[in-house]
Parts: structure tokens; C-alpha cells; sequence
């Protein structure tokens, strides 16, 4: 077997045998998504979400709840941990690049993610929620979102080399992007200068961009600008200041 | 097979490493010893290819770490101070991962056997004593078949009886081929299984030799005590030409200097019909020779920062 397959096989045993932090992430969005999308009422338009429904403006929160704690918890934690081991220097010492573990590892979050959002899409239509009605926009959208969500978990496993400080800066991390997302707030009733902070950031980009595309439309160009521009930001930002110890 | 000349590594205003030259042998274990804080693991991380040197050569089985590739990682395996495995990993999976690696591994299972690890293979890091830690790693510095292995700090926090598990391993891998680049502050453990040593103190190479070569080089002196069969004038003793001391502690009697004085004192005794119980002679051994030499550099040292002073 070759040593990427290797590696791959390795990451994903030794996390199903952790398997907390994977469950916990899955498991609460999907079944708030279940819950959302089998009552009749979330799937009216509502005046005070701007003409949008509840289930059109939750559902995309939901799906970047799960990318979100993957990327910017899971992985910084698992990586940071890593480190302090000393398998990644342990790793310098082989043929193979310790590259491969983050190559491994990142591959491993994205299908998790993936997975998540899949469920988060398709479970809540049996209960009578509607698909997406643009799905290549909204795959899109969803793509260039876990870009910027996996750099920026990067970048937090470059800058922190203590597991349990990137976990907590980790967290706190989570939950401004959650807000910007319109967690609490949802996006529509913003205020307009916050909703404007909101478009910047990655979490609030991603949603307008996963709303309009499950209404049916590609969001305008700025939104996917905004995305690309945190997913090369944070990719170059973390390769050049990761280190292997 | 290692060709050190004139290794140089500073960190900012610390010279850390400063003109190591040594050249190993194939096939031979070669110790690296010296106090904490003496560059050892600098120096091997730069024989490793781990750091960049700041001056002098090295090369590893016709390599230049500096310049290293895919070839030199497969010719050079490394044991590195304090370095783990993920908890729930099990042994027989890092084993068939780190092989995964290599053109031309080693066959895996016979390597768990070889170190005793046979019956650990389905056992998660973890759950292994501290030996057995030690002797996984050891394994995976070993799995792509190197030339050359560079094992640092393998016995330090170990137990005795662990200590000894890993000491009887590598005295097993001597013959076999592959060249150990010993890293350690254990005197007992160069002793036991080096071919040759070599004493580093701040960042210089302070002595190489075998480490008989280096214990007899100790200016150390014999010392044997033991309890007389019946009083003794210790006044007498003192005037024999091979005692330089002697000494009482509680009913024994303490007599020091040089190589003869054991049979000196025992024809003495036997002249005045007093024969020596419990009899214990100690030889100047290496940590004899090691605390001599550590402190001569210090000594050196100290004359040199005194002398620029002025």
C-alpha cells in the first residue's frame, strides 16, 4: 500500500477510536436540520426574514455549524496534539514528507464535513423540507466555504503550539464566525453595518452564498470573492508559518 | 560511515556546537557522551538533517545531510529524544505505517519479534511500559533498513530493569551490520555497548577512545577496603611505597593508590598473619574518567573567561 493510502488509513482508524468530537459535530446540526426541515411552518416566506423562510436561512447555518467545529476545533486539535508528540518531527526523519499528515488529516475533516452536509441536505427532505434548488451553486458555495473554514483552522494549528490554547482560541473562534453566520441573529434582521462585518467574513459570505443557492440563484460574484480571498489568505498564511516542532 | 569535521551551530549568541570532529566505523556503535546541555543532540540533529550547521562538513553514508533527499532518509534511521505516538495507535499499525515509507523495508513482523514485541503488536501506545516504548521506537528507527542509526537519549527515564530490556536489544543488533550513533549521559550504558566514545563538553569534543581506553586514561585511583582479622597499625600501611591514603570507616579500613596497592597490602597483611574480609577493590571506571574530564573542561574554560577578563 502506498504511504499516502497508508496514512489515510491510519488518520481515520485513530479517529473512530476518538470518536467524540466527530459525533458531537455531527450529530447536534444534523438533528437540528431534521427537527428544522419536518416543521411545516419554517418553510413559509416570513417578512421579518426579508421575504425568505426560516428553514431557507437555518439550513445553511446549520451546514457551516459542522464544517466550522471541524475546521477550526477538530482539526487544530488533532494537528497541535500531533506536535507535542513529536510525530511530525518523528515524521522529518522518513522518506515520507510530514506533509502527508496534514494532507491526510485535511482530507479526512473535508470528507467528515462533507458527509455532514450531505446529511444536513438530504435527511430533512423525507420529512418534506425542499433540496436545494441550485444545487451546482450551492456545492460550490459549499466548497470554497470549507476552503476558507480549513485554513483558518491552519493557520490556529501554525499559531498555537499548545493543544488546549488552540482549543481555546479554537472555540472562541467558533463562535464569533457562528455569529457572523447568523446563528443568533439571523443575517436578514442585522443591522446594516453588521450585516456588512457579516459579508466579510467567511462564515457570513458562506451563508448568503448557500441561502441563495438553495433559493434557487447563484449569489452575486463578491460573496465567492470573499470566500476565495480567506481560502488563499489563511492557505499561504499557514504554510508559511506552520512548524514541524 | 559518519565523517564529522568541524561541526559549528549557534543559536544567536550561543555557540552551541563548536568544532566537533569524529569519524565512525562501519558497523561500529559509537557513544556520544557528555552532560546535559553539551550539544549532543544538537550534534546528531545535524548529522540527522534535522538542522542546518553553521559550519564544517558531515557526511553519512557518502551523503551531506545538508543537501539531504528521499536517499539519505532511507540510509539514515533516527530515534529522537522524547518522541511519541498517537494513544490509541497500536504497535503492529505504526510498524506497517513508518514501513510504508521505505523502498525496501524490513519484514515488519520479524522486527516486532526480534524485539520482543511479538505479543504486543495489537497493544495501543499507550498501554505500553516505558521499555516498551523504547524498543517500538527503536523499531522504527530500524523498519527501512538503515545503514546508519542514530538512537538519542534511549534509556533516560527508564527503569533499571527496562534499561537493561534495551541494552540487551542493541548489544544483539551489533554484528548485524547497521552503524548506532549512541546518544547518552549514562556512563554504564557507553561501557556496556560502545566501540568507541566520544566526550562532548561544551560543544567540543573533549575525548575519543574505546571506553576501557578512557577509564585507564583517568588519573583515578585504585581503592580497595576491607575488614582486618585483627588490629591494625595504619601508620605501617601508610609507609608502603604503593598506598597514597588510608583511612577508617566504621570497622573498615579504606586504602587508596595505584595500580598495585591491592597486592601490596595484602602481602603486608599477610606478613604480620592478618588476612582482609569482605575485600572490595573498585577500578577507576568511566565515570571516573567522564567526571575528570567534564571537570578538566570546565576548569579550562573558566581560566579562558578569566584570562579575557583582563
Amino acid at each position: 500500500m502506498s504511504a499516502t493510502s497508508m496514512m489515510i488509513k491510519t488518520e481515520s482508524k485513530l479517529m473512530l477510536r476518538n470518536p467524540g468530537v466527530v459525533l458531537w459535530t455531527a450529530i447536534l446540526p444534523v438533528v437540528a436540520a431534521i427537527v428544522l426541515g419536518a416543521i411545516p411552518g419554517t418553510r413559509n416566506p416570513t417578512d421579518d426574514l426579508g421575504g425568505a423562510s426560516f428553514f431557507g436561512v437555518y439550513q445553511p447555518v446549520l451546514v457551516l455549524f459542522a464544517i466550522c467545529m471541524l475546521a477550526v476545533q477538530a482539526l487544530p486539535d488533532v494537528l497541535t496534539r500531533y506536535r507535542e508528540l513529536g510525530v511530525l518531527k518523528r515524521l522529518r526523519t522518513t522518506p515520507a514528507s510530514p506533509g502527508l499528515l496534514l494532507v491526510a488529516q485535511l482530507a479526512l475533516i473535508f470528507s467528515v464535513s462533507v458527509v455532514c452536509m450531505l446529511l444536513m441536505v438530504v435527511l430533512p427532505t423525507f420529512f418534506g423540507a425542499p433540496w436545494p434548488e441550485n444545487v451546482p451553486a450551492f456545492l460550490v458555495s459549499y466548497v470554497l466555504a470549507a476552503w476558507a473554514m480549513l485554513g483558518l483552522g491552519m493557520v490556529i494549528a501554525s499559531l498555537f503550539r499548545n493543544a488546549k490554547v488552540a482549543a481555546g482560541f479554537g472555540t472562541v473562534l467558533f463562535f464569533v464566525l457562528q455569529f457572523f453566520a447568523g446563528l443568533w441573529v439571523p443575517r436578514p434582521t442585522m443591522p446594516g453595518w453588521m450585516r456588512t462585518i457579516s459579508n466579510l467574513t467567511p462564515t457570513g459570505a458562506a451563508q448568503q452564498a448557500l441561502a441563495d443557492a438553495a433559493a434557487g440563484h447563484w449569489a452575486s460574484i463578491g460573496y465567492f470573492g470573499v470566500l476565495l480571498v480567506w481560502g488563499a489568505v489563511t492557505s499561504l498564511l499557514a504554510v508559511r508559518i506552520f512548524k514541524w516542532e | 560511515m559518519i565523517e564529522v569535521r568541524d561541526l559549528r551551530k549557534v543559536y544567536g549568541p550561543k555557540t552551541v556546537v563548536d568544532g566537533v570532529s569524529f569519524s565512525v566505523e562501519p558497523g561500529e556503535i559509537f557513544g556520544i557522551l557528555g552532560p546535559n546541555g553539551a550539544g549532543k543532540t544538537t550534534t546528531v540533529e545535524c548529522i540527522g538533517g534535522l538542522r542546518q550547521r553553521d559550519g564544517g562538513s558531515i557526511t553519512v553514508a557518502g551523503m551531506d545531510p545538508a543537501r539531504e533527499g528521499r536517499a539519505f532518509r532511507e540510509a539514515l534511521g533516527i530515534q529522537l529524544q522524547e518522541s511519541r505516538l498517537p494513544d490509541k495507535q497500536t504497535v503492529g499499525e505504526a510498524l506497517q505505517l513508518y514501513s510504508s515509507f521505505y523502498e525496501k523495508p524490513r519484514d515488519w513482523r520479524e522486527l516486532l519479534d526480534r524485539l520482543g514485541l511479538g505479543t504486543q503488536e495489537k497493544t495501543y501506545f499507550a498501554k505500553l511500559s516505558g521499555g516498551q516504548k523504547q524498543r517500538l521506537s527503536v523499531a522504527l528507527a530500524l523498519i527501512g533498513n538503515p545503514q546508519v542509526a542514530i538512537l538519542d537519549e534511549l534509556t533516560t527515564g527508564l527503569d533499571p530493569a527496562a534499561r537493561r530490556e534495551v541494552w540487551s536489544l542493541l548489544a544483539d543488533l551489533k554484528g548485524t551490520g547497521v552503524t548506532l550513533l549512541l546518544v547518552s549521559h549514562f556512563m554504564e550504558e557507553a561501557e556496556r555497548l560502545c566501540d568507541r566514545v566520544a566526550v562532548i563538553d561544551g560543544g567540543k569534543v573533549i575525548a575519543t577512545d574505546t571506553p576501557e581506553g578512557l577509564a585507564a586514561g583517568a588519573q583515578g585511583e585504585q581503592r580497595m577496603s576491607f575488614i582486618p582479622s585483627a588490629p591494625l597499625d595504619l601508620a605501617a600501611l601508610q609507609q608502603l611505597p604503593d598506598v597514597h591514603g588510608v583511612s577508617t570507616s566504621g570497622d573498615r579500613v579504606v586504602v587508596s593508590g595505584s595500580d598495585n596497592v591491592a597486592s601490596a597490602v595484602i602481602i603486608a597483611l599477610h606478613g604480620n598473619g592478618i588476612t582482609a574480609q569482605k575485600l572490595r577493590v573498585d577500578q577507576p571506571n568511566l565515570d571516573d574518567a567522564f567526571v575528570q574530564l567534564t571537570r578538566e573542561a570546565e576548569e579550562d574554560s573558566a581560566m579562558t573567561r578569566a584570562g579575557g577578563s583582563r
